[in-house]
This record gives structure tokens, C-alpha cells and sequence, in this order.
């Protein structure tokens, strides 16, 4: 069915908005946005995007779901569990459950140097649901390259943050933080812990943003740093506009598509012999082993040495080197591997 | 970085044969015997260059049986798809590396041949087992002349006698000794030798080659067909050596670096350059010998030995995390894991983790075992 000829009942609500209006709402439905990422922050923004009317969402995963995600990652249930289905599939079923009238596309798949511009090339808007610094860092590289507007959003414990970028009108990811913080050195969901509520708060205030850009209101879009703390109730807007221009950034100033490149990012190696994966991040600095244990106290033991740390999560053993590499043992599964370093060891 | 990896690929190459790459980049990288031009005629004679070397250099009937194939793997895939027949009996050992044992295992499990893999003692093959597994039935008997996991060489001489005696095949695997062991095609009944370019031969890698004896005439059949240069009007593959073997355009410029590397191992000698390396390694045996807990995979006798070493790693090491370790905080790369040979693993009981082998080179020196035997005993001091 054609957007101009579909009934608009069921938006009847949002069109009565009035910066929205019937126009809005049609331009909602001819658009086209890649969730990239959907566990915690992705099925609050496929929720609302599905049940806003966004026409086209394109959700792309690699993970499958697992009991320890359903505190906090509203599309999916015990049965999605129990059935082993991967998260982009799982969510796309609820997504058409809830709205049949758009069309939703899982890709369960890893989002790499090699399949974003496919994968992005073709929307109105990236989103951010990732858990990590090195995806986002390829979505920021792959955002500019395309002149695409993308939504960063990230949340860990009880504090979140989000920007709206705009190639070209707004500063980058890059623009804001040059480096991506060396792997193990930042808290990850799996080591500091996460509340549903405040990653539905990020997760809505990204929403909120697709809604007003896809309907075409600019003008009314964020041009901040936003930082919530919803334990210690402390919200802050940063000032981030000046930055555009004024600091050299190496990806929308320069054009120095590194992550996209595959220049950085990390790098998998099927191991001969044991049923391990290495995940070696390509960055130099070393890392330090005795914060980052305190880091992973809560998971159970962790020892380590001049040469390496070792701890164990989810029944895999985890043996980190001073570099960042990690050799992650009871998977063969190059995927897997991946996300369990994005989680536990950080990137 | 120490690089003692040399049993994967040399590193580095000797200088001549950078600048001989370099060379022929520059002046000559025409499609060969395809068009009669100047170009054309001079890339035809880098193979007929290499053909002639290695044939001087490994004693072959004639430059002919010499077919330039990408890598090892590539010509013992031609070699065994080609010879064996339905019902045919194969002889093989459990030192094979995957690029002998995976075509073969695909052959038994497709119901073509019927497969006996011989035990090793010590990582040595005994010539009266190859004698007691011999049938009417067996064409082939395929092996690799030296372990690639252990660097024990084998007694391929009587072996061959055997085999010859029996009236079947024998082909070798000459990926760990060809440039290091002297091999002489004129004495030894091999009739089929294949190898890649890439280690002792300090080509490099996208380069092999495969020798077919006189036996194997008319026997070996092409798996892949195609373009030779010549006989064009031809419906099918000509028949002829090496062409018949050769479909598609050669790689002529690995075909000028292995030219480059055998001329470099002439002007040193195979033994020279195996006593270097075994030299290297005697120290490692010292080493481990005094240690607590490191030991040498399979039996050490430098005389029958190339320049590959395996250690089994104490508790609580393993080979993976040792060898990141050895990597990140040493600058030193050897090689962990199974080395894709893992049937000697499963004898050594070693599977699934495998052992450490490190491979040094002519280019390592005694400071660079040193240095690796010191970062051992550090890392084996702190994991305790």
C-alpha cells in the first residue's frame, strides 16, 4: 500500500501532535533507518520506531538472545530464549506483530569495515544500539563518508549520554572523543552493570531525535552533549557546537576514514588447535592489568601477571595480553567471540 | 621482532632474491609463450630458468616433469587426485601435515580408495611398518620426507626401495627439507616430489612445484584444465609435461624469486644451512634437558633432524596464550597450536592444544634462541 493512499488512523494520536501533523507522519513512513545493534538500547528504539510508523527499519545484530538480556531488552521474552532465535529475527517479529503496515529487515551479522556502506548506504538515518566504542567509531567513519546523519547513544549502570550528528552541520564522534578508549580500560555493561530504565531514557531521547529528523524538523533537533546520571539525578547539556571546524578531526576534518578502512578495529583468528578465538585490537597502548581487574572483581576470580590477565564469564575463559588482544576459549564461533570481548573486556 | 617461524615461511628472504622479484617485476612480467613478443619470450625463459634449476637441483629425469604449482598444498593435491583410481589401497603416516591427510581422508570417505595410516615412534616412521601395510591393492604410499610439527626427517631412502620393490607410487611431501635436506631424484625411487617455494627454497609464497617421474606417465590425470600457451587449437588439455599439468598463466614472478632462492641455497649448501639451524636448536634441547617441566616432542637426533622443534608446554601454559605472550611482550613470533598436522598430535597426546615450534632460520643467530629461551624461563617463573 502506498504512503499517500494508507489510513492514518492508527497514527491518529502523533498526527495530533502539531509539529508532526499528517505531513510528518507520511514522511515518517517513506523513510528508511539501519538500527545498528539491538539488544538493551536497540529493541527501545525499534519499539518506538516500529510503532511511530518509521516505513523501513533494517535491524542489524549478530547475537542471539540470552536470559540475562530480558531485564532490560523490552522486545524479547522467555520463549525467544527458549527458541535460540538471534535478536535481529526475534525483534523483527515482534516489530511486525506490533505494526504490519512497515517492513522490517533483520541482518544477523556482524557489522564490520566490509558490510556497513551495503548496509547503511540506502537509509535516512543510523542509529546507534551498540555496546561498543569500535562499532560506533566505524558508524561515525561510514555516517561522514556518506554525509548520513547518524544518533550516537550509550549507557552503562544508571548514567547515560546521546548526540545527534549531522556531517558537515554538527561535530562528529570523532570531533568529541579523537581516540576510542583503549579495551579494558572502560566499564561495559557486563563488569559495571546496567538499569532498563536508564538505558529506555537514552534509548527514548534517540528516538525522539529520528522522529523530529525524519519528519524533517531539523531545527527543532539537539545540538548537545546530553549526560544523564538517573541514580544521582543529574542531567547535563555540553555545549558541543563550537567544536565543528576548531579541533582537527582525523575522520569529518581530515576524511581519514580509519575505522572504515579497517585500518583500526580489531582483528579475529580462528586459533588452530583449541576451540578459541583471538581478538587482537589493533591499538598500542598497554593496558593496565590491576584496574582492570578491580574492573572485573564482581565476576569471580581474576589473576594476572606482567604477561596477562585471566578471569572467566558465561563459562568462557578470557586471557587478555598487555596489548589488548584477547584468546577467548570455549567458542570457535568468530561472532560470538566478538561480543563477548565488546562485553566483558571493552572496545 | 625474533622471527623463528621459519617452518611456516622464511622470513627473511635472502637479498638476491628481493632484487631478483624486484627485477622482474620491472622488466619482464609478460604472460609466457602466449604471444612470441619480446616480453612474452623473455617470461617463457624464467620458467624454463626455473625448470632448469630445479631439476639440476633436486637431480630430476628431465625439466619437463617439473610443473610449477601455487603452493605445496596445490601440488600434492595434483599429485594425489591424480594418480588414484576406485579401489585403489593408500599408505600413509600419522606425521602428515592437512594438505596430504584432508585429500586423502575426502578420497576414503567418498568411497574411492581404502586409507592405512601408519604410526610414527618417536616421530620417526619404521620401514618395516610401510613393508607390513603394503597390499596388491596399494598404488600409492604418500609421506612427508620430515615432520612438520617434530622436524624429524624420515628414512625415505629404504622407504622408496619398498615402495619401488611393491610397484607403487611413492610420493613425498619435501615441504620441511627441500633446500635443506639433499635430495638426489636420480638415486631416490621417489616418482613424485612435491614442495612449496616459499620456506627453505626462500621463494615467494604463490609458488610450488611438483615432480613426476617416469612411472607416473600417463598415469596423472589434470584436475584443471585450460590455457598452456601452445598447442591452442587443441579441444582438450595436451598431454605433454609439463603443459599437461599446467593450465592457466604460471606465477612467472614466484617462478624468478624461487629461481633466485635455490641459487642462493647452491652458493650455501643444504647441510650448511641444516647445521646452522639444528645448531640453534641444540640449545633449545640444552634448555629444555635442565628445565622444570619443558619437554622435546619426539625423539632428538640432530643428525635426522631439520630445523623445526616442538615443545610441550608445562601446566598451567598453554601453547595459545604462550605464544601471545611470546608476541606481545617479547616481539618474538613462533608458532602455537596443532600446525595442521593433527594426527602426531593425537599420538603425541598433545590434541587439542598442541605444543610451541619454533623454526629458526639462517638468519637467527644464537642471540635470538638466547633471547627466546630467557622470555621462556621468565614467563615459566612468573606463571608458577
Amino acid at each position: 500500500m502506498s504512503v499517500e493512499s494508507q489510513s492514518l488512523d492508527r497514527y491518529s494520536r502523533q498526527i495530533r501532535f502539531p509539529q508532526l501533523g499528517e505531513e510528518g507522519q507520511r514522511a515518517l513512513l517513506r523513510s528508511r533507518v539501519a538500527l545498528c545493534g539491538c539488544g538493551a538500547l536497540g529493541t527501545v528504539l525499534a519499539n518506538h520506531l516500529a510503532r511511530a510508523g518509521v516505513g523501513s527499519i533494517r535491524v542489524i545484530d549478530r547475537d542471539f538472545i540470552e536470559t540475562h538480556n530480558l531485564q532490560r531488552q523490552i522486545l524479547f521474552d522467555e520463549q525467544d530464549v527458549a527458541e535460540n532465535l538471534p535478536k535481529a529475527e526475534a525483534a523483527a517479529r515482534k516489530m511486525r506483530a506490533i505494526n504490519s503496515s512497515i517492513t522490517v529487515e533483520p541482518v544477523v551479522t556482524d557489522l564490520d569495515h566490509t558490510n556497513i556502506l551495503d548496509l547503511v548506504s540506502d537509509a535516512d538515518l543510523i542509529l546507534d544500539g551498540t555496546d561498543n566504542f569500535e562499532t560506533r567509531y566505524l558508524i561515525n567513519d561510514a555516517a561522514v563518508k556518506l554525509g548520513k546523519p547518524w544518533i550516537y547513544g550509550g549507557v552503562i549502570g544508571s548514567e547515560g549520554q546521546t548526540m545527534t550528528i549531522l556531517p558537515g552541520e554538527t561535530p562528529c564522534l570523532r570531533c568529541l572523543i579523537e581516540t576510542a578508549p583503549p579495551p579494558g580500560m572502560t566499564p561495559t555493561c557486563e563488569t559495571a552493570g546496567v538499569l532498563g530504565p536508564a538505558v529506555a531514557v537514552i534509548a527514548s531521547f534517540e528516538a525522539i531525535e529520528a522522529i523530529k529528523l525524519l519528519s524533517g524538523h531539523r531545527e527543532a533537533l539537539n545540538k548537545d552533549l546530553i549526560m544523564v546520571d538517573l541514580w544521582d539525578w543529574t542531567f547535563r547539556q555540553l555545549k558541543i557546537a563550537n567544536l565543528l571546524g576548531k579541533v582537527d578531526c582525523p575522520c569529518c576534518g581530515r576524511k581519514n576514514f580509519e575505522w572504515l578502512d579497517g585500518s583500526m578495529g580489531s582483528h579475529t583468528t580462528t586459533l588452530c588447535g583449541r576451540n578459541a578465538v583471538q581478538v587482537a585490537a589493533r591499538r598500542p597502548e598497554p593496558l593496565d592489568f590491576a584496574d582492570m581487574a578491580r574492573r572485573l572483581t564482581p565476576l569471580g576470580e581474576v589473576r594476572h601477571n606482567a604477561f596477562m590477565l585471566r578471569f572467566a564469564a558465561e563459562g568462557h575463559e578470557f586471557t587478555v595480553f598487555p596489548d589488548g588482544r584477547a584468546i577467548i576459549k570455549g567458542t570457535n564461533d568468530i561472532s560470538k567471540a566478538r561480543s563477548l570481548y565488546a562485553q566483558y573486556v571493552g572496545s | 621482532m625474533i622471527y623463528l617461524d621459519n617452518a611456516a615461511t622464511s622470513f627473511p628472504k635472502p637479498e638476491p632474491v628481493y632484487e631478483a622479484l624486484d627485477r622482474f617485476a620491472r622488466t619482464s612480467l609478460a604472460n609466457p609463450g602466449r604471444a612470441g613478443h619480446r616480453m612474452a619470450i623473455a617470461a617463457e625463459e624464467q620458467l624454463d630458468a626455473g625448470r632448469n634449476t630445479l631439476n639440476r637441483f633436486f637431480r630430476g629425469e628431465a625439466p619437463e616433469r617439473w610443473i610449477f604449482t601455487l603452493n605445496g598444498t596445490d601440488g600434492l593435491n595434483i599429485a594425489i587426485k591424480g594418480i588414484v583410481r576406485p579401489g585403489d589401497h593408500v599408505v600413509t603416516t600419522d606425521l602428515e601435515h592437512n594438505s596430504v591427510s584432508r585429500p586423502l581422508v575426502a578420497l576414503e570417505k567418498a568411497g574411492v580408495i581404502s586409507l592405512t595410516r601408519l604410526a610414527s615412534e618417536d616421530g620417526y616412521l619404521l620401514p618395516d611398518a610401510v613393508r607390513a601395510a603394503i597390499t596388491p591393492a596399494t598404488t600409492l604410499v604418500a609421506m612427508t620426507h620430515a615432520s612438520n610439527v617434530l622436524g624429524t626427517v624420515q628414512p625415505i631412502e629404504p622407504i622408496a626401495t619398498i615402495v619401488r620393490e611393491a610397484g607403487a607410487f611413492f610420493l613425498v611431501d619435501a615441504a620441511q627439507t627441500a633446500g635443506v635436506v639433499p635430495i638426489d631424484l636420480r638415486s631416490l625411487p621417489v616418482d613424485l616430489l612435491a614442495f612449496p617455494g616459499h620456506k627453505a627454497l626462500y621463494g615467494p609464497t604463490g609458488i610450488g612445484a611438483l615432480y613426476a617421474g617416469p612411472r607416473t606417465d600417463g598415469r596423472l590425470r589434470p584436475w584443471r584444465e585450460g590455457g598452456t600457451g601452445g598447442d591452442s587449437s587443441s579441444p582438450t588439455q595436451p598431454q605433454a609435461l609439463p603443459h599437461a599439468l599446467e593450465g592457466g598463466t604460471p606465477n612467472v614472478l614466484g617462478v624468478a624469486g624461487l629461481t633466485a632462492g635455490i641459487a642462493w641455497v647452491e652458493s650455501r649448501g643444504p647441510d650448511e644451512l641444516r647445521c646452522h639451524e639444528v645448531d640453534l636448536l641444540r640449545r633449545v634441547v640444552a634448555w629444555a634437558d635442565d628445565s622444570n617441566g619443558w619437554r622435546i616432542a619426539g625423539r632428538w637426533d640432530p643428525e635426522t633432524h631439520v630445523g623445526a622443534l616442538s615443545l610441550i608446554v608445562p601446566d598451567p601454559l598453554t601453547p595459545q596464550d604462550l605464544g601471545a605472550i611470546l608476541d606481545t611482550s617479547f616481539d618474538i613470533a613462533i608458532r602455537p597450536g596443532l600446525h595442521c598436522a593433527p594426527y602426531i598430535h593425537r599420538r603425541l597426546g598433545t590434541y587439542p592444544d598442541g605444543t610451541i615450534r619454533l623454526s629458526p632460520g639462517p638468519f637467527n643467530t644464537p642471540d635470538d634462541i638466547d633471547a627466546f629461551l630467557r622470555a621462556l624461563s621468565e614467563i615459566t617463573v612468573a606463571m608458577s
